[in-house]
């Protein structure tokens, strides 16, 4: 078995007195695509967030290839190689699509390898480099989401952490995206993806993780949960589900 | 010919509320405060360049290049000092409290160092006047417009060249999605703080040789620099400048054809037909404040 990338043991985490997720524990193994879903509110998103460093856990440990970074900086989890693409992109609107890349290679170590970098990115995402002028504000919606993946990879990270790409996207758009990340993912990066759009997530993710109301319900390959019963009727629309 | 002296004479006053306006511009970008406190640190480095002055006879253009690297350190102190915590939370209100009460820590502060009477400073070249084609011009003024012009253009420099430059930008825009990027934001916070605050060390030096003040002239030149601000439009430090510009030109047209004891209300009429007919400025980008 490939490395342990990404270990969370009993994670849990509260929006004050609302618990948002309790005793999670999960593994994304080196060179994978794991699929974290399940519906809204189930927590995926705290997952993620507390993961990338922005919410503090009330218990539980996260580790990063062999360190604890449970109580890191979000610089200092960075610098080590789990980045986080927010929900919404959230991209630097008023900035050029060059200046949000270069951002993304912010840390020393990230910016020695920035020419390479730059050139994966271009390479992932052509049309980036044809508007690396303009302002990120002015891309489509897909161009978008391209533009918010190639700036984590620009910060060189083991681990892209994506949180619903396919958000507010055609599904012919979220198609591409996700050859997008099979193709970032065969370069050999590490990718940890929330996803609404379930059927899609489970067709391109080597294993995923069920979630429902902080809890993780069930796990398997994406092939397993596709056959799942309960899967399928919970998220891919059929009726009488148990989750 | 008066009308060219009047408009010169108010872009060259109205420098003064552009340093300003730029400072408040860069503060409110990162912290989302109109940081109120801003006039009277301004006021207290014209105290402290009236020292230098009286004390140690430094030529007050000279104090620039002890005032305002001193005045970027104290901006940082006082980010981290007051500021730190209070800018991460999603209410912006402590922040502005904050502001208030140091506003008031610094008046009477200033009340107890340096009493409450004006003070001004007399220096040999200060009643210097270029006149020609008709018109005379204060070289001090003139100075003032200089000391505007470069620190703006040092300050969008800084801010469209350099990498932090651009994290300050990444920052004004989206806090968290700054943060992710392994950006140490409370860093980048603390540099735009002390940057305006750096702009109140050049505005400081300015008003000494300009005007005379004392401890409670900094908050209704607090209110002139928001006046300027909301002409020009926030997010802008060009925007900020011109605005100030404006500002001088209104002060001294009405001053002229008016009289000095309308100007006040010429000033914040202005402000209030701004803000409800160009909430965004003249020269703001639509947007720009957008909800992190």
């Amino acid at each position: 078995m490939a490395n342990l990338l990404l270990e969370i043991n009993n994670l849990s985490v509260a929006y004050g007195d609302i618990r948002a997720l309790m005793d999670v524990s999960m593994e994304v193994y080196e060179g994978e695509i794991v699929a974290l879903v399940g519906s809204n509110g189930a927590g995926k998103s705290t997952l993620l967030k507390t993961a990338a460093g922005l919410l503090r856990p009330q218990a539980g440990q996260i580790w990063f290839d062999g360190h604890d970074i449970s109580h890191m900086s979000t610089k200092h989890r960075v610098d080590r190689g789990i980045v986080l693409v927010p929900e919404g992109r959230r991209l630097f609107q008023t900035l050029t699509v060059l200046e949000n890349l270069k951002l993304g290679a912010y840390l020393p170590r990230a910016r020695a390898n920035y020419a390479e970098s730059l050139e994966r990115v271009f390479d992932l995402f052509p049309v980036l480099k044809e508007r690396a002028n303009g302002k990120a504000g002015l891309l489509s919606g897909g161009e978008q989401q391209m533009l918010a993946i190639g700036r984590a990879v620009m910060a060189h990270p083991k681990l892209v952490m994506i949180d619903e790409a396919s958000l507010g996207l055609s599904p012919i758009l979220t198609r591409r995206i996700f050859d997008l990340i099979v193709a970032l993912n065969q370069q050999g990066t590490t990718v940890l993806m929330v996803e609404q759009n379930i059927h899609m997530a489970l067709n391109v993710c080597h294993r995923a993780y069920v979630m429902k109301t902080g809890h993780i319900v069930l796990s398997g390959t994406g092939e397993e949960l596709l056959a799942n019963v309960d899967v399928r009727k919970a998220y891919v629309g059929e009726r009488g589900s148990k989750l | 010919m008066t009308l060219i002296q009047i408009l010169i004479n108010g872009i060259l006053l109205g420098s003064m509320y552009g340093i300003a306006a730029a400072g408040l511009s860069l503060i409110f970008g990162t912290m989302r405060i109109i940081f109120i406190a801003q006039g009277t640190v301004i006021v207290f480095f014209a105290f402290l360049v009236y020292w230098l002055f009286v004390k140690a006879h430094i030529d007050p253009y000279l104090c620039l290049l002890i005032i305002v690297p001193f005045a970027f350190l104290v901006g940082l102190g006082l980010f981290y000092a007051l500021f730190l915590r209070a800018a991460a939370l999603e209410d912006k209100n402590v922040s502005l409290l904050i502001a208030v009460g140091l506003m008031y820590l610094i008046e009477n502060a200033i009340l107890k160092v340096w009493s409450a009477s004006p003070r001004g400073i007399n220096f040999s070249y200060q009643g210097a006047v270029l006149a020609g084609w008709g018109l005379r011009l204060s070289w001090v003024r003139i100075g003032l417009f200089a000391l505007a012009m470069v620190s703006g253009l040092v300050v969008y420099l800084f801010l469209q060249k350099t990498r932090l430059g651009m994290a300050v930008r990444a920052a004004a825009e989206d806090m968290e999605a700054t943060t992710l990027q392994g950006i140490n934001s409370g860093w980048v916070c603390a540099v735009s703080f002390a940057v305006g605050i750096g702009l109140a060390g050049v505005a400081g030096v300015g008003m000494a040789t300009v005007y005379s003040f004392d401890y409670q002239y900094g908050f209704t030149f607090a209110l002139k620099a928001l006046v300027a601000l909301s002409l020009g439009g926030i997010g802008n430090v060009f925007g900020a400048l011109a605005g100030g510009l404006l500002l001088g030109i209104i002060e001294n047209l009405s001053d002229f054809y008016l009289s000095i004891g309308w100007t006040p209300a010429v000033t914040y009429g202005v402000f209030i037909l701004v803000l409800i007919f160009l909430p965004h400025g003249l020269f703001g980008k639509r947007g720009v404040v957008k909800k992190a």
